[in-house]
This record gives structure tokens, sequence and C-alpha cells, in this order.
């Protein structure tokens, strides 16, 4: 079959790394100057792989069943992560009972991984549609189906016949997305969707529905984010079409009809929107995740300007934040001057990034999983906000480093998942949240009382640094937290 | 693995391995798998101490270690670990990706006999088998790498038969059944979760008997403690639930040890009473179900035996989950027989999600209680029946320090089987 999108990785992108550090300028001026290089970390702690997230992408989708070639241990974030997840988002939504997902795993044993494991894709095949007659079967490859040299593709084109021959026509989606392909595991979204558009909509060219908009999201944002959204869209007249989690059949669809494309943020979905516009010619905007009044005003400002709503985005940024004005103060005149680390998604770290900068506090350090040439914009915006001497640290997290960091700095507060961070007893407080707005000016607040919250009540985290230690040595923390990364030579 | 499972409730080699040594505390297991084996292999076991899978040693080997093999990746990752991560003992786990491409790891880990740390390097590729395959290796592994024996403790015992993940109230549990020993004088090693779990792990040599809990993981640690260290295991049927089973099950540990049986006696009279002081309070409200049973075999018997034996109920059919091979099934069977009501159990050995729906439509309109995992909540409500959560996994409910097991832990089980709205 002829993919109109080939699959492609983020580690080729110009001046990528996903092992580095430094201060944000220098490592901004090395990447301007094209010499930016990866790092290697002689020691690392453990890290996502691509499949996770082509599973996350689509999941959620109803009528499809999703085949994980591979041995049973690669179900185990579809099996136990990703459906409860969606759970959650049914139970928010008030659809508690709304059917699962269907996940079957072609549980690999020795025997296929030596004498091949098509067999039982074909059988496990057969079962998803007797189960659940569904409309398209997804079917992931993984680190031993693809090594062993399984060939899905095939098997995805021997099924749609063998099924038309019985009257049946199915979707048979292959996903290339073995955990060895890539060091950035946002790639397993990119192959996502490009399985969506090479096999679902394939050559759809329906005519385009006016004020409709694709808006790219993750599967990490809550409900009341994509509502959040939705809701800032509406505003200026557009109607939202939230992909691919918690999308439909028909939904996806409907992405060719849209008049714009838009996505959460600047790392997720960007080479799928260009497609998108080089094929059925649909303007987008690159921008970043709505999270702080300054990044909320850009992205806002950003999707005004591509649909000509100039003017009903200021009226609404104006209103908005006139409501939250006051209370945003208010909290201002204890967070001001307050010193902050921050882990987080890239995208996501970006935006909190400024979101404390509005609430007067100042970046130490922030731990993000990437860099690239396209990400050097967004740190000039932070280093107008906090200066150039930040450091940042490119790490899909490494918390031996993060506790190493954040012992010597003592920051008055830190962002971020804090598993390791409570044991510190460093006030701390996570941005992700499953049921309220974390996005937009209503979110400005909701976080902002987050922080007020972890400093004003530090007593768990202070207790619990009495009786729980984390699992490095004495040693450690006297070294240099980043004794670990040989940095590439200069040329 | 024989055929295809949708939704599993057990995973990988792999993840039983993890599952053993991320529930030793100060127990560090390293990987040499691709990235996403931390994550996924890690899934619904407890890694607290490392907080978490991000805390996890891994080499995360990509494509260039898969086509050009891992060893280096893997000696910079052990010596890395040894130096950073705090821990008194290390295991380094194999994943798909390392286990394929042929990399010698033994002989890597071989390279670090003279660290003051104990190390052990077990072939846990996910393909080799699954998880209850994963808990066999790993444990017996690690009792090969730590068990020490200087001088026979007679009041000292072993227990083990329960992958940690796969028991939904695995603190409660182990416990539960530390206190029950404790009150006859008897000290268990029960090797997870507690802060001296490596220390319980080296005294094990000690022991004067070993408490296999499973009706046939394990085998090959019995096997070694006995060649090893001359220790015999006495082996349950399961978990005990419910004052007649913890009678039961302190009378026979009791006669192994020679206990003095005064004491043990008036031991098992005070916790028969402590039961039914309970249940004594909540006859008025007692309702007699029909139920459908779905779970490990380990912990499923023993719920059983309490709900039939003790607690009045009819079993209806019993669906076990655990990968229970063929030669054993039998005497589970027997098991089930046994209960005492003359209306007998189907039994069912199934994992599969829809497989088990399938099984459980069969009883449609009769079953009134439904016991099982997350994975049959909605199907128990399909079938108008009450539901209660007792077997792995559930995902929906946080689990800390509540019991199914023994005489506090069937109380437990009595309110979760009320507090069903």
């Amino acid at each position: 079959m002829n993919k109109q999108i080939p699959d492609t990785i983020r580690d080729k992108h110009p001046g990528f790394a996903d092992v580095q550090v430094g201060s944000s300028g220098e490592l901004r001026e090395k990447a301007q100057a094209h010499c930016l290089k990866n790092a290697h970390r002689t020691f690392e702690q453990g890290i996502q792989c691509v499949q996770v997230n082509s599973m996350n992408a689509l999941v959620s989708l109803q009528d499809t069943v999703m085949v994980i070639h591979s041995p049973l241990g690669c179900s185990g974030c579809a099996s136990f992560g990703a459906i409860d997840r969606l759970n959650v988002y049914k139970h928010h939504r008030g659809r508690d009972n709304a059917p699962d997902s269907h996940v079957i795993s072609t549980a690999l044993g020795e025997k296929e991984v030596i004498l091949g494991g098509e067999k039982r894709l074909h059988e496990t095949i057969d079962q998803a549609i007797k189960r659940y007659n569904p409309k398209i079967v997804f079917i992931l490859a993984s680190c031993a189906s693809s090594i062993i040299g399984d060939d899905i593709d095939a098997v995805a084109e021997q099924k749609e016949k063998e099924y038309k021959a019985k009257g049946k026509d199915i979707i048979f989606a292959p996903v290339h997305c073995e955990g060895f392909k890539s060091r950035n595991h946002a790639t397993g979204y990119d192959l996502a969707l490009a399985t969506l558009q090479n096999y679902v909509i394939r050559d759809a060219h329906p005519p385009k529905q006016k004020g409709l908009i694709n808006l790219f999201a993750t599967h990490s944002l809550s409900w009341a984010d994509q509502q959040e959204m939705k809701r800032m869209l509406n505003a200026i007249g557009l109607d939202a079409n939230i992909l691919p989690y918690n999308a439909t059949y028909e939904d996806i669809m409907k992405i060719p009809a849209a008049e714009y494309n838009i996505s959460v943020c600047q790392i997720f979905a960007d080479e799928y929107i260009k497609f998108l516009s080089e094929k059925y010619g649909t303007p987008y905007a690159v921008t970043n995740m709505p999270i702080g009044t300054r990044s909320t005003n850009r992205w806002l400002r950003a999707i005004a300007a591509l649909a000509g709503k100039e003017e009903e985005a200021e009226a609404f940024i104006k209103a908005e934040s006139d409501a939250v004005r006051e209370e945003v103060a208010r909290i201002k005149r204890k967070t001001d001057g307050l010193r902050a680390c921050l882990t987080a998604g890239t995208g996501r770290g970006f935006a909190a990034a400024t979101l404390i900068g509005d609430y007067g506090m100042k970046l130490l350090c922030m731990h993000t999983p990437y860099y690239d040439e396209a990400y050097i914009d967004d740190f000039k915006r932070l280093e107008e906000l906090h200066g150039t001497d930040f450091i940042v640290n490119i790490a899909d997290m490494q918390p031996y480093e993060q506790v190493n960091l954040l012992k010597k700095y003592k920051p008055d507060v830190f962002i971020g998942m804090s598993n390791w961070v409570s044991r510190l007893g460093i006030p701390s407080f996570h941005i992700l949240d499953s049921k309220r707005p974390t996005f937009g000016y209503r979110g400005v607040l909701y976080l902002g009382r987050k922080i007020e919250d972890a400093i004003d009540n530090n007593n768990f985290n202070k207790n619990l640094s009495n009786y729980s230690k984390n699992a490095y040595r004495e040693e450690w923390y006297k070294k240099d937290a980043f004794s670990y990364l040989q940095l590439p030579e200069e040329n | 693995m024989e055929k295809c499972i949708e939704r599993p409730r057990s995973l990988c080699s792999l993840h039983g391995a993890l599952d053993v040594i991320g529930n030793i505390y100060r127990a560090i297991p390293i990987l040499h798998a691709s990235p996403g084996c931390s994550m996924q292999a890690s899934s619904r076991t407890n890694l607290y101490y490392l907080g978490g899978y991000h805390g996890l040693p891994s080499s995360n080997a990509y494509e260039k270690e898969v086509v050009f093999g891992g060893t280096q990746r893997l000696r910079e990752t052990i010596k890395g670990s040894l130096e950073i991560m705090d821990g008194d003992y290390y295991a380094v786990l194999t994943g798909c990706s390392m286990g394929i491409n042929g990399d010698d790891v033994d002989s890597v880990v071989k390279e670090f006999e003279a660290s003051p740390y104990p190390i052990a390097s077990i072939d846990t590729a996910g393909f080799r088998g699954d998880t209850y395959t994963g808990y066999n290796m790993a444990l017996l592994a690690t009792v090969k790498k730590l068990a020490k024996k200087t001088k026979t403790d007679s009041r000292l015992v072993n227990i083990y038969g329960q992958p940690p993940s796969s028991d939904i109230t695995l603190r409660g549990d182990l416990e539960e059944i530390t206190r029950l020993l404790a009150r006859i004088g008897v000290k268990a090693n029960t090797f997870f979760i507690r802060r001296d779990g490596i220390e319980q792990l080296k005294n094990s040599g000690n022991a004067a008997l070993n408490i296999n809990l499973s009706p046939w993981l394990a085998k090959n640690v019995d096997t070694y403690y006995k060649e090893t260290f001359g220790i015999e295991t006495l082996r349950f049927n399961g978990w005990p639930v419910g004052p007649k089973d913890t009678a039961n099950f302190l009378r026979t540990v009791a006669e192994r040890l020679d206990l003095d049986s005064k004491l043990v006696d008036k031991v098992i009279h005070e916790e028969e009473l402590y039961v039914y002081e309970y249940l004594d309070s909540l006859f008025g409200n007692f309702e007699r179900h029909r139920f459908i049973l779905v779970g490990e075999c380990a912990k499923a018997l023993g719920l059983a035996r309490f709900l039939v034996n003790v607690h009045g109920h009819i079993p209806l059919a019993i669906i076990f989950t655990d990968s229970v091979p063929n030669q054993y099934q039998d005497s589970i069977r027997e098991e089930v027989q046994k209960l005492e009501c003359p209306r007998k159990a189907e039994v069912y050995f199934e994992n599969d999600v829809w497989e088990i729906e399938q099984i459980a439509q069969q009883y449609d309109g009769r079953a009134t209680l439904f016991m099982g995992s997350s994975y049959e909540k909605k199907l128990a409500q399909k079938l108008g029946s009450h539901y209660a959560i007792t077997s792995n996994p559930c995902l929906d409910k946080e689990i800390l320090n509540r019991s199914h097991i023994g005489t506090h832990g069937c109380i437990s089980l009595v309110e979760d089987l009320y507090n069903h709205f």
C-alpha cells in the first residue's frame, strides 16, 4: 500500500536532543548556531516508549479493537492504564456505563519468537472480529514482533482481502511503534496520526465545514481542559473537533473538512498539521499550551489571527482577564519572588514556566524531555521572564539528577510529579489535574491557588521527609548532578 | 502462551520479576531492556522505594543496542546503579529486545562480583512466560543469592507463593498472617513490603519451615530450600480466610513446629470469638448470596471457604484467572468439591476478559453476588448482581492496610460485601 505519510521519527529534527544540560542562554545560542549536539548519559532511569503513546492516541476510538502484537507485558499500559484513564473521563462526563475499549494481546511466547508470530496474529484478529465486529482493527508492533521480522503490513493486507471476500469492510491499520524505534516518545503520536490518515481517512475529501477547527490534543489532558479549550474557541465563534483522544470515527473522518488546524502545543501533531495543509490546503498555527495568562493570550490570538476573529478574541481576553485579575494579584503578593524548579513534558513545561512568571516567581531549573531548533523562540520568551541563567536539563525524568539538583537549590516550591520531591520536604504540586481546568484564565486561578496551598501547608512533605528517604546514596548528593553526562566534543 | 488474551490481568515474565524485586525494600532492579519496559512491565507493581517506574535504572536499549549488542551499555548501567542507587541487593532483569539479540548478560554481571553488594542476573525476557513464570524465576534467584544458614530457629517460618501484585490487599494480608503467627510464638519472614525484607531473606535459611500459600507456584523455591538448607515446605491451598481456615492453619503449623497446643487452642478460641462478635452484630442484615468468584487460586480458594463454610453462601461458579498448569487443575477442583455445601460450584480456568463474560452470562439471573477484579465491575451490573472487588487488578480503589484474610481480614471482606453501593 502506498502510504500518504511515511513513518518518521523526531530524532531527525534539526538540533534534536534528549540528553543535554546547560543554562537556557547557552543551549539556545548553540541551537541557533545549529551546533547543539546530543550528549550521552552513562546512567539512565526508565524512559517511556513510542508504543505507549501510540496506544494512548488510539485507544479511546469506539468501534475499534486494538491488537497488541507482543508478549503480554506490552499491554500493561493499555490494559491497566489507558482503559482506566478513559474510565476517569467517562466518569467526569457522567457516562460511567459507556463500553470499555477493547485491547487484545497476541501473547507471544518463546515458540512464536523462534518460529514467527504471524499465525497468532491472524488468530487474534479473527477473535477481535468475532467478538466485536469492529470498524477498525489497529495492529501495534512491539520490540519482539519487530525484531523477529513479523510483517504486520502484509498481515493487514491479507486480512482486508480475506474479510472483503466475506462481505465485510473492515479497516486493518498497522502501527509500527516498536519501543526501540525513537528516543522521542512523542513519535508514537506521529505514528498513530499517520496510521489514521493512511488507513482510515485515506483519500476522503469532504467539503469544508464553516467555523470547524481541528484541535489536536494529547491523552494527558483532562476532560475539564478539553472543555475549557472548547469554551474558549466557541467564544470566538469556532467549533472545535478535538482529536484524537475521546474522538469518534466520525470526528476522525471530519479532519479534512475543517477550515483550520491547531494543536494544544508546539510539539504535538505539528507534522500532521503540516501534511494537512499541503494535502487539503488547511491553514494552521503553531502555538503554545494555554497555561498561564501569557500563554493563553498567545494561544488564542494565534487562532484568532488564523480565523480572522481578532476582535472577538480581544473582547474575550479582556473579559476573562478582568474576571481573575484581583484574585491573581492577591495570590501574587504571597508568591512574588519565590524560587521554583519545574519538571514537565516539553509543551506543558514551557507554558507552566510562563504561569509562574504571572505569579512573580523565578525559575531556577527546568527538566524537560526534548530540545530541538523549533523551540528556540519558546526559550527566548522564557528568558525574557526569567533571565538566561536558569538551568535546562534535557531529560526524560531521570529523578536521580532531579533530587541531586533540588537538594542543592532548595527551591521554595517544586512544580511537577513529586514522588521523590515530597521525601525531600520541599513544597510541591503537580500541574496535571483531572477534575478542574488548568488551562485558560480559570486555570490561571486554579493553579495559582494550588501554588498558594502548597506553600501555606507543607506539613505532609515536611513530616514525610523525616521518615522516608529516596533510593539514592548520600555520596551521590555530594557529586555534581550531571556527573554521568558525557558531553559531545565541541567543533 | 497458548492463545491471545484480551485485557490481560497478569503480564510478562519481566513483570513477575519486577514484582518480586520491586517489592523488596532497598532491592534495586536494573533493567537491560528497551525504553517502555520500565513503564509497561511495572504496571500495577509497587516500586515505591524507587518513587515509581521513573526511578528504575534501565539501559534503555535503542536501535543501536538492538543491532550491535548492548553489553557495553549494560556495563555502564550496572556501574552507575551501584554508585548512585542506595540498595542492599541488585538484580539485572532482561527485557525482550536484549533477550533476543543474545547479549551475554551473565558475563557482564560477573564482572561486578567484587562489588560489596550481591547482584543477581535473571533472564526475564518478556516472551519467556507470564507474571507467574517471572515470579518463580526471580524469587528463586533472590533466595539463591541472599539466603544463608547459620543455625535453625525453631520458631521461624518463611511465607511465599503469592506474587505481590496479584494480591490487591497484599500489605494487610502480610500484616495479618504475621500477627496471627506471632500470637502462637512464631516469627514469619514475608519478604515483601517490610523495611527489613532483605534481612528476612538473608535469615530465611534458618527457618524451621516454609509455608507456601499457592497450590502450584514456587515449587522450585521449595526444592531449593529443601536441598540447600533441609527446610521442609508446608503447602496450603491458598490463604487462610475466616475463623475455621485460620484455626486449621494455626493448628497445622503448630503441629509441625511442635508448639504448646494449649496456647494454640486459646489463641484460636479468642480469634474465633473476635470474628463472631462482629458477625453476630450484623446477623439481622444477613443476606444469603449465590455467588460467582473470579480470581487467582491462592486467594479465591480461601475466600470461597470462608463464604461457604463460615458465612453460609451458595457457590455458583469459581473462575480461576492465574494460568494454572493442567497438572494442578484437578487438585484445585477437588478443593472446590470439599466446600461444605451440597450444591457444588462449577470450576473454570480462564483469564481472557471476553471468555469470562461468556461464562458468567450463563448464570444471568441466578447470581446475586459477583466478586472479581475491576474488569468485572460492569459485568456484575449487567448480570444484576451485587459486586465486590476481591481480585487483581483493582483500578478504582485505593487499598492500603485493608486485608481479606485471617480473622481480622474476613471482617473487612464482609464490610466490602455489604458496602456495595
